[in-house]
C-alpha cells in the first residue's frame, strides 16, 4: 500500500492554483519531501491545451471562448484541446513511478481505474485501440486523459470524466483533436443526472484498487492551497 | 563521453518526439537535472541527464521524432565536477535571455511553461540551477567535497535557499550521499556571505537577460578571418536563430513579388485631423501601420489562400487572421502576433501592435505571443525605405511590406497632374501555394481598401 494524500476540495477550484499546487506536490514527490497524492476536484470552465495542440483545433477562438466565460490556458501536458468545468470529476493523480517507470502502462492503469468506476455504476466503458488514449461509451468520449511525467517518473495532470458536464462546452474545440469522435457524459448514458459528488468516492476507490493506494486526508496546510482557490 | 539515447517509457512505446532541449550546446548539465522534452502518444516528459557533464553535441532536432535507443546526444562527463564557469561574456549572457526572444521568426520558440504564467513547473533553462554553482565565487566560499550526489538540489531547495538567503555552500546535507534536504535549509541560519545579487535578484518566475545560467562560450580568438583593428564577437543566440530561419526560407520557399502604388492622400490628413485627438483619447499614437492592418485582415478574408499555409502535403487554412508585425529590437528582429485580428476594429488595432513593440522591445513577449501567425507585415517606411523584398515568415505563404509614404506627382482624374501622398505596397509570396493572378487580385483589394474606405468612422471621429 502507498500512503497517498486526498485531496477532494468541494467547489469548483480555479485552474491556475491547482496547477500551480500540483507541480508543487510533484516536485517535493520527486525529493521524496511529499507521499503520493491525488487530487479529485472540479474546475470552472475552461479550456486547456496540451503541447500537441493545433490552433485549428480550438473552434471558437480564444477570445470568444473568453467572451463565454472560459479561458484558454496553455499548459504542459500530453494531448490537445479539452474542456474543464462544473459536472466534470477531473483527477490529478501525482504518483511515483519507481526505476523503471512505464509510461504506458501507467495510461493503461488510469483508464482502468475510469472504467471500474463506470462498471460500478452500471455503465460498460473502454478503451479504443484504434484511437488514442482515453475511455469511450461506443465511439463517444467519457474520460479525457493526458499525463504529463516530471523526470520521466513522477506523475502529473490526469484524467477528466464527464458527469453531468453540460456538453455543450465541447462545441468550442476539437477534443483531443479527433473531429469524429463525439463526447458523452455519464448523466447521458445513464439518462439520469449522475453528480460529481455520486462519482468522486467511486473513482476514489477504484484507483486506490488499481494503484494500491492508501488514502489518508491531506494535511489542512496543504489543502489549504486548493480551499482559497475555490471559486466562490 | 556518455551517450543520450531516446528513453524507453515502456514496453509499448517504441518512439518518441523531441519537443524541446533545455539545455544548448556547450552548456553545463547536472546529474538528474532536467535535459530535454518528449512527447509519447499522451504523455510528455521531461527527461533527466544521467550524469554530469557539458552537452557537447546535440544530435537529435527538436520536432523529430525518432526510435527507443537513439542516440539523441553526446554529454562529456570527464570534468563534470570541476570548477564553476567563469562570468560569460556580457555579449552572450544577454543573447540567452528570454525565450521569446529566440524567435527570429514565429517558428521557432516551443512552448512552454511561460505561456501560462501560472504554472509552476519544471525549472527552465534560466532558473538558478547554474547560481547554485556560481554561488561560491560570489560569496568566496567554496563547496564542501560531498560527491556527485551533493549537487543535485530539488527545487523546493533552490527555492527555500533564495528565499530565506541561505547559501547553500555552508549548509551540510543530511540526504543519501550528502543531498541537501528541506529540512537541512529550514534549520541553516541565513547567510550575510551571499546577496541577492549572486541569485540575480530575481525569481526564476521572471527570467532576464543577466540571470541566465552560465553559458560556456568559447572566447572569441582572433583567427584568419580577422585583421588587425577588427573586432570580433561571437553570433549571439538570437541572431543564429533569425539566420537559420531566413535561410530555411529562402530554400524552401518560391518566392516571387508583386507591387502596387496606394493613393493615401486622405489617409495622410485623416491623420493629421485626428491623431492628437487619438492620442488623448486611447492613449497611444496613431500610426498608419493600424490602416493597413484593417485593409489587409478583409483582403485575407476575401483570399484565404494567402492567409494559409503548406503543411506537408496539405494545404492547411485557419478560421481567423493571427497577424505577425515585424518589430525590431535590440537584439534583432522578432515578430510578435495579434491574435484575432479579424475581430478587431483600428483602435484594438493600434492599441496591440503598441503593446506588442514595447514589451517586444522590454523582452517581455510571452512564447505564445511570437506563435501562430497566419500572415505577417513588415513595415520600414519610417525608415526611409521607398521599396523592400522581405523573406518570408514561414510557415506563412506571404508577407506584406508597407514603404514610406511620399509626396508625388500623380496622373488623377482627367489626365491632370496633381500632388499626392502615395505609398509602394508590395508583397513576398510562396509561388508553390500562390500564383501571380491570386497575388495581384489580393493586392489590388488592399489598394482599394485604403483608397476607398473612411477610417474616420473606424476610429470613432
Amino acid at each position: 500500500m502507498r500512503r497517498t494524500w486526498l485531496f477532494e476540495p468541494v467547489g469548483p477550484v480555479r485552474y491556475e492554483a491547482s496547477n500551480e499546487a500540483m507541480h508543487d506536490l510533484a516536485e517535493r514527490r520527486l525529493s521524496d519531501e511529499a507521499p503520493d497524492s491525488l487530487i479529485l476536484l472540479e474546475h470552472p470552465p475552461v479550456f486547456t491545451a496540451g503541447r500537441r495542440s493545433k490552433p485549428e483545433h480550438l473552434v471558437w477562438s480564444e477570445r470568444e471562448a473568453a467572451a463565454r466565460g472560459a479561458a484558454v490556458h496553455h499548459i504542459d501536458r500530453g494531448g490537445s484541446f479539452t474542456f474543464h468545468g462544473p459536472g466534470q470529476l477531473v483527477g490529478y493523480p501525482i504518483l511515483h513511478l519507481g526505476v523503471r517507470p512505464d509510461a504506458a502502462a501507467y495510461l493503461r492503469a488510469l483508464e482502468d481505474a475510469v472504467i471500474r468506476t463506470g462498471a460500478a455504476l452500471g455503465v460498460e466503458l473502454h478503451r479504443r485501440d484504434d484511437v488514442q488514449t482515453g475511455v469511450y461509451a461506443g465511439d463517444d468520449k467519457v474520460c479525457a486523459i493526458g499525463v504529463r511525467l516530471m523526470r520521466t517518473r513522477v506523475t502529473l495532470h490526469g484524467f477528466a470524466i464527464n458527469c453531468d458536464t453540460d456538453l455543450s462546452w465541447f462545441d468550442g474545440i476539437v477534443a483531443c483533436g479527433l473531429p469524429d469522435n463525439g463526447v458523452t457524459s455519464l448523466s447521458a448514458l445513464l439518462d439520469r443526472d449522475v453528480t460529481v459528488d455520486e462519482v468522486r468516492p467511486i473513482a476514489r476507490r477504484a484507483l486506490a484498487d488499481v494503484f494500491d493506494l492508501d488514502h489518508v486526508p491531506a494535511p489542512p496546510d496543504e489543502l489549504e492551497r486548493f480551499r482559497s482557490a475555490l471559486v466562490a | 563521453m556518455t551517450s543520450i539515447q531516446m528513453p524507453q517509457l515502456g514496453e509499448t512505446i517504441v518512439e518518441g518526439t523531441i519537443l524541446k532541449w533545455l539545455k544548448a550546446e556547450g552548456e553545463e548539465v547536472d546529474r538528474d537535472e532536467p535535459l530535454f522534452e518528449i512527447s509519447t502518444d499522451k504523455v510528455d516528459t521531461e527527461v533527466p541527464s544521467p550524469v554530469a557533464g557539458t552537452l557537447t553535441k546535440i544530435v537529435v532536432a527538436e520536432g523529430e521524432t525518432v526510435p527507443v535507443g537513439t542516440e539523441l546526444a553526446m554529454i562529456d562527463s570527464g570534468n563534470g565536477e570541476g570548477p564553476a564557469e567563469p562570468a560569460p561574456p556580457a555579449a552572450a549572457a544577454a543573447s540567452s535571455g528570454t525565450p521569446a526572444t529566440e524567435a527570429g521568426g514565429s517558428g521557432t520558440v516551443a512552448p512552454d511553461e511561460a505561456s501560462d504564467a501560472s504554472a509552476a513547473p519544471a525549472p527552465p533553462p534560466s532558473s538558478p540551477v547554474g547560481a547554485s554553482q556560481g554561488a561560491p565565487v560570489a560569496g568566496g566560499t567554496s563547496l564542501p567535497d560531498r560527491g556527485p550526489r551533493s549537487q543535485i538540489l530539488s527545487p523546493l531547495v533552490r527555492r527555500l535557499a533564495q528565499e530565506r538567503g541561505i547559501d547553500l555552500a555552508t549548509v551540510a546535507g543530511s540526504g543519501t550521499g550528502g543531498r541537501i534536504t528541506k529540512a537541512d535549509v529550514m534549520a541553516a541560519a541565513p547567510s550575510a556571505t551571499v546577496s541577492s545579487v549572486s541569485w540575480g535578484g530575481v525569481g526564476p518566475a521572471a527570467p532576464q537577460p543577466t540571470t541566465s545560467a552560465p553559458v560556456s562560450v568559447a572566447p572569441p580568438s582572433i583567427g584568419a578571418g580577422a585583421a588587425e583593428g577588427e573586432t570580433v564577437e561571437p553570433l549571439s543566440h538570437i541572431r543564429k536563430a533569425i539566420a537559420t530561419h531566413m535561410v530555411a526560407s529562402v530554400n524552401e520557399t518560391a518566392r516571387a513579388w508583386t507591387m502596387v502604388e496606394v493613393d493615401v492622400d486622405h489617409l495622410v490628413k485623416l491623420r493629421e485631423r485626428a491623431k492628437d485627438g487619438f492620442l488623448a483619447t486611447h492613449g497611444v499614437k496613431l500610426t498608419y501601420l493600424p490602416f493597413v492592418v484593417r485593409a489587409t485582415v478583409d483582403a485575407l478574408k476575401a483570399f484565404p489562400m494567402v492567409n494559409s499555409r503548406i503543411d506537408g502535403e496539405n494545404v492547411v487554412t485557419p478560421r481567423g487572421v493571427h497577424m505577425g508585425i515585424a518589430v525590431s529590437y535590440d537584439a534583432g528582429l522578432i515578430v510578435p502576433v495579434i491574435k484575432d485580428a479579424d475581430a478587431m476594429n483600428s483602435v484594438g488595432i493600434a492599441r496591440a501592435i503598441t503593446d506588442l513593440a514595447a514589451r517586444a522591445r522590454g523582452h517581455q513577449l510571452k512564447p505564445d505571443e511570437v506563435q501562430g501567425s497566419t500572415f505577417a507585415i513588415t513595415n520600414p517606411g519610417p525608415y526611409g525605405s521607398l521599396v523592400s523584398v522581405p523573406i518570408i515568415n514561414q510557415p506563412n505563404v506571404a508577407i506584406l511590406a508597407l514603404d514610406a509614404i511620399q509626396k508625388r506627382p500623380v496622373v488623377v482624374e482627367g489626365d491632370a497632374i496633381a500632388v499626392r501622398s502615395v505609398v509602394y505596397v508590395s508583397m513576398s509570396w510562396d509561388h508553390r501555394l500562390l500564383d501571380g493572378e491570386i497575388a495581384t487580385r489580393f493586392l489590388a483589394r488592399v489598394k482599394q481598401n485604403l483608397e476607398s474606405w473612411d477610417f474616420a468612422e473606424d476610429l470613432g471621429i
